[in-house]
């Protein structure tokens, strides 16, 4: 029979009282009281203890009665004073009695026939007599006594000194009903309790425990296992950064090179003139593109590279008869925060670049929009570009596939027609997202030759970006994508973890 | 970009043949359109169509995909051709105008016979091609005018301001300068003109005014319903070129609704033209360059078959196509935008992708991975990671923090900011030079969220810097707040202790003032003897700015000076 060590305990003192109250059993064992109440349900269950339960009524001092188990009833401190006086003023009896204890006081003392009471110029005066001096111990006192002993008296033992009803009226005592415990063992216990082996319990395996190899002497406290805990939360890394991240290490994965730049601010020529962006398109205007304020301009890089920029826009390059404008250097100059990644692939382009190649950046990029749950002010774009003397078309396509393959885990693709003002021809991805359905996942371009060409760059280059955010905001389990740079800490500590 | 409803009907009317929505899908794509939506309304089902190229203001309207629809399925081919008459009809154009809006150039359409549909297209498309391709009006505004109720010659005039005309929509003769100011239209298109001595205005022989481009027509000429039979188109602008090609594609729309277009003769000061002139412009590409870049191993048929498609007319000719292609176009730069179209024609979905095998091999930047390293590290201090805007403000940055703008505080923040001219919101209207006030901007959005909060952010501080490009320098940054009860210096330091001691970098701390911080529990952080960031308990008075009852602590470094190459 499989016993706990409370139920060992127990049933071992049990043994040697036989039959006790449970409280008595309590103290035998040293353990808390629901811990062998627990025991002994266990044993009963077990058929070898028996606990019999009997309730009565019993009386116990209020608060009020506590106090004069200590100071003495009121009658009985006035009486002193009379004793000690002859007479007093009722005023003299504050001496000894509460405010409240002086109001009831003259009909206590006159029902006992302990003092007489006259007025005297006005004033209430006390004067002992015969029966005050010789006035002994009454039920009521002996009740108090009694009470004050035993803390809890049967309401029968205190029936035969005074009415329970007369200790309520003066708030000496109160009623209530406890319930008896008694415990007996069963002879099945009494044949057990000799055999059982009993060992020390502990809650925690402590280090001394370990060092002193008590370990081994003790019996290990059963959990409740299913209990809930306290709910915690680890340090962790922010879930849209940690998305990001692991589209980093894939990208490299794949071979891309990965492009960085010193600063969130770019020059227009950047952004838009060395991709072959004419300085009068519409998303160029105000409404469209940041402009500093301070710093406002910046510089322009090399002439001869300025150069053949300005003649790709005003007359043409590669073939190419050009936007036909005059082209303002100045226009070039002005600062912006980077409106896209792509400016990161024409100064990689200018700088020079491997043959081939294949590129990417991660990076944070700014547009003129009011923050809500479908836009954000800034956001991060992932595109790069991939140089290869051969490159065509199909290659183009072949990309955007792997990536929708590799990071949407697309089966299906689709391809339409699209523009950019820096790529010719231009594609848009829709990958086919086993939960989400067709989801504009990607777009890319070959970038067009009047570009390249004023970069320097001879060969083919397909231009490329993917949109992650709304494949993140699957990922992440959320609608609204303001959660992407999420300030909700709520959020941020519950959110699962990205891997 | 511009996108534009139309009805299935009208477009199988236009095409001439039926189809299901999913092949309109699919036939769409030919005129680099994306079907966005489909709806139905009064028995009648509309499609939402999304143009994609900024640059093709003929494929802007239901005429201009069902035409491409009806070459790319082979219905049609080669060049379209359109017939025009010459009219009797002249406008003449003040020289005045020079420097107010130089140049108007028009056309004729009779017969035309437009029921609800075709009239909402055309109106649709005039208020795209000015919208998108007119730079809302600036570069071109477009007025069509019942023909009927004009008597010729016409002229485009300079005006006085105190002129009169009822604008449409208007039952009351308004002068020019109120109509600027009380008509709708007057108001959003009021400041291409406005501070001009005089305003255009198109009148006719007996002085009924037709428009004032390019605000608004009036209400005698320029209301045009389905019972009006011939049209008179004004297109106007600084850019002849652009406006002559806004007038085409506009005039080729009408003629496919069975229009017939007359030519109108324009008398400058200087030169005469008639317009429109919808003369084939030509272009030659190299077949091989199409071959190659395709990637499709296509004949010099197949390439002629397509073109044709694209409404193209293709002579073969020594490994070359010369090509004439229509005047409502003028997107052809470059060998590459003829190359697109033959993709187009072939069709994206029916080309096989194959991924390019290069030999090449992928690398992560070495900063960015020391910064994913560090990262790495904080969150192994029990620290959540949260990623915050750079966009902020001037009083974020340093009123919120207890500092003086225009002070330098070694750097944690420096003196200055990089400040947008044109801010969305003033709350985002500047970048941010440090971090801390992003973390604090984040604890104050959290204040009824469990304590202890204890977050870091590794981001970018945008700097200035002449000596640089961008005239800026965006530096990354370790940031870390502590915010519980009983937080103190210490605990801040003994991270930072923890983090210098994993980099491998002795540092000392100098006592320093910092408004942001408690005097006496702040410090300088210096490294190799620089100051490389600041730590410190946050002052109560920054606390309450930012409403967070709660202590904080914490610190920021520059990450670049604690950076070493990796062997690896």
């Amino acid at each position: 029979m499989e016993l706990s060590y409370q139920e060992k305990l127990t049933l071992i003192k049990l043994n040697e009282l036989k039959r006790a109250k449970f409280e008595e059993l309590v103290k035998a064992t040293g353990l808390e009281q629901v811990a062998v109440m627990r025991a002994v349900l266990g044993l009963q269950a077990k058929g070898l203890a028996k606990l019999h339960e009997r309730s009565e009524k019993v009386v116990k001092l209020t608060e009020t009665g506590k106090k004069y188990a200590e100071i003495g009833l009121p009658e009985w401190r006035a009486l002193k004073l009379l004793r000690e006086r002859g007479k007093v003023t009722l005023d003299d009896l504050r001496e000894v009695l509460s405010d409240d204890e002086l109001k009831p006081i003259v009909g206590l003392l006159r029902k006992e026939g302990w003092a007489s009471v006259r007025k005297e110029d006005g004033k209430l005066i006390l004067e002992i007599t015969e029966k005050g001096l010789e006035a002994e111990e009454r039920p009521i006192d002996r009740a108090l006594k009694l009470l004050a002993e035993k803390n809890v008296v049967p309401v029968k033992e205190i029936e035969k000194l005074i009415p329970v009803k007369e200790l309520k009226r003066r708030k000496i005592g109160e009623e209530e009903t406890v319930t008896e415990r008694t415990v007996e063992i069963t002879p099945a216990g009494e044949e057990l309790a000799p055999k059982v082996e009993l060992k020390r319990e502990v809650s925690v395996l402590t280090p001394e425990l370990i060092k002193s190899g008590k370990w081994r002497e003790v019996e290990f406290r059963r959990f409740d296992i299913k209990a809930p805990v306290r709910r915690i939360y680890p340090g962790k890394k922010q879930p849209y950064r940690a998305f990001l991240d692991k589209i980093r290490r894939r990208l490299i994965e794949m071979g891309f090179i990965e492009m960085t730049v010193d600063s969130l601010i770019e020059t227009q020529f950047w952004n838009f003139d060395a991709l072959f962006q004419p300085q009068n398109h519409p998303a160029r205007e105000w409404t469209d593109t940041y402009q500093l304020k301070y710093p406002k301009s910046g510089f322009l890089p090399e002439e001869e590279l300025v150069e053949r920029v300005k003649t790709a826009h005003e007359r043409g390059l590669a073939g190419s008869r050009g936007w036909g404008y005059v082209w303002s250097p100045e226009r070039a100059m002005l600062l912006m925060p980077r409106a896209h990644g792509t400016a990161l692939s024409g100064r990689q382009l200018a700088k020079g670049v491997e043959i081939p190649g294949k590129y990417f950046t991660i990076q944070r990029v700014f547009r003129p929009d009011v923050l809500d749950r479908t836009h954000l002010i800034e956001f991060n774009q992932i595109d790069g570009f991939v140089v290869g003397e051969e490159l065509n078309f199909r290659h183009l396509l072949g990309i955007l596939k792997r990536f929708a393959v590799e990071i949407a885990g697309a089966k299906k693709v689709k391809f339409l027609p699209d523009y950019y003002p820096f790529t010719e021809p231009s594609v848009q991805m829709s990958a086919y997202h086993p939960e989400l359905g067709w989801v504009e996942f990607g777009g890319a371009g070959i970038f067009r030759e009047e570009m390249t060409k004023a970069l320097g760059i001879e060969v083919p280059v397909i231009a490329w970006g993917i949109g992650i955010d709304r494949l993140a905001m699957f990922k992440l389990g959320i609608d609204d994508i303001r959660y992407l740079f999420s300030y909700d800490l709520r959020w941020l500590r519950e959110a699962k973890l990205v891997w | 970009m511009p996108k534009f409803d139309v009805s299935k009907r009208d477009l199988e009317r236009l095409v001439g043949k039926e189809f299901t929505v999913e092949e309109w899908e699919d036939l769409f794509l030919y005129a680099k359109c994306e079907l966005d939506d489909v709806w139905e309304e009064n028995g009648e089902i509309y499609f939402k169509a999304d143009s994609k190229d900024t640059n093709r203001p003929d494929l802007w309207s239901a005429e201009g995909i069902a035409r491409q629809i009806r070459w790319a399925l082979g219905f049609r081919r080669g060049l379209p051709e359109y017939e025009v008459e010459k009219s009797d009809v002249t406008v003449y154009v003040d020289e005045k105008l020079k420097d107010i809006r130089p140049y108007g150039v028009y056309a004729i359409v009779e017969c035309l016979k437009l029921d609800e549909e075709a009239l909402k297209q055309m109106i649709n498309l005039q208020e795209k091609v000015a919208l998108t391709f007119g730079r809302r009006r600036r570069e071109v505004a477009i007025g069509i005018f019942d023909f009927d109720k004009v008597k010729p010659p016409i002229y485009y005039r300079a005006a006085e301001k105190t002129e009169k005309f009822v604008p449409l929509g208007f039952e009351e003769e308004l002068t020019l300068e109120e109509i600027l100011e009380k008509h709708e239209k007057g108001r959003e298109y009021g400041h291409l003109i406005k501070d001009k001595p005089y305003y255009p205005l198109l009148v006719d022989s007996e002085g009924k005014v037709l428009s004032m481009p390019p605000i608004i027509n009036s209400e005698t000429t320029g209301r045009v319903t389905t019972e009006t039979r011939n049209v008179f188109v004004d297109v106007t602008g600084w850019d002849l070129n652009k406006v002559m090609l806004a007038l085409n594609v506009v005039v080729t729309a009408l003629a496919e609704r069975g229009g017939r277009i007359k030519s109108v003769k324009v008398v400058y000061p200087d030169f005469e033209i008639e317009t429109p002139n919808l003369t084939p412009k030509s272009f030659e590409v190299e077949l091989d360059y199409i071959r190659k870049l395709a990637g499709l191993d296509l004949s010099d048929g197949e390439i002629k078959d397509l073109l044709e498609r694209m409404m193209y007319d293709v002579t073969l000719e020594d490994g070359k196509a010369k090509l004439l292609y229509p005047a409502f176009r003028d997107d052809i730069m470059h060998a590459r935008d003829v190359l697109e179209d033959v993709l187009i024609a072939y069709g994206y979905n029916e080309i096989e992708p194959e991924e390019p095998k290069l030999a090449v091999q992928g690398r992560g930047d070495k900063f960015i991975e020391f910064e994913d390293a560090v990262r790495e590290l904080m969150v192994g201090f029990g620290l959540q990671e949260v990623m915050t805007f750079n966009l902020t403000n001037r009083e974020a940055q340093y009123g919120k923090m207890n500092l003086e703008y225009g002070r330098d505080y070694f750097n944690n923040p420096p003196a200055e900011l990089v400040e947008i001219e044109n801010p969305i919101s003033p709350k985002w209207s500047a970048l941010r030079n440090w971090l801390l006030p992003s973390l604090l901007d984040f604890l104050s959005q959290n204040t009824h969220e469990e304590y202890p909060q204890r977050l870091f952010e590794v981001g970018k501080a945008t700097l200035i810097d002449e000596s640089r490009e961008t005239k800026t320098v965006s530096e990354s940054k370790l940031a870390v707040v502590l915010a519980q009860p009983r937080v103190t210096f210490t605990d801040t330091k003994e991270i930072l202790d923890s983090v210098m001691r994993h980099l491998g970098f002795e540092y000392e701390l100098e006592e320093v003032e910092h408004p942001s911080f408690i005097p006496g529990r702040v410090g300088k952080v210096i490294v190799k003897g620089k100051a490389i960031g600041v730590i410190g308990e946050i002052h109560p008075s920054v606390l309450e700015k930012w409403g967070i009852e709660m202590p904080v602590a914490g610190f920021e470094l520059f990450l670049r000076p604690l950076y070493t190459e990796p062997y690896l």
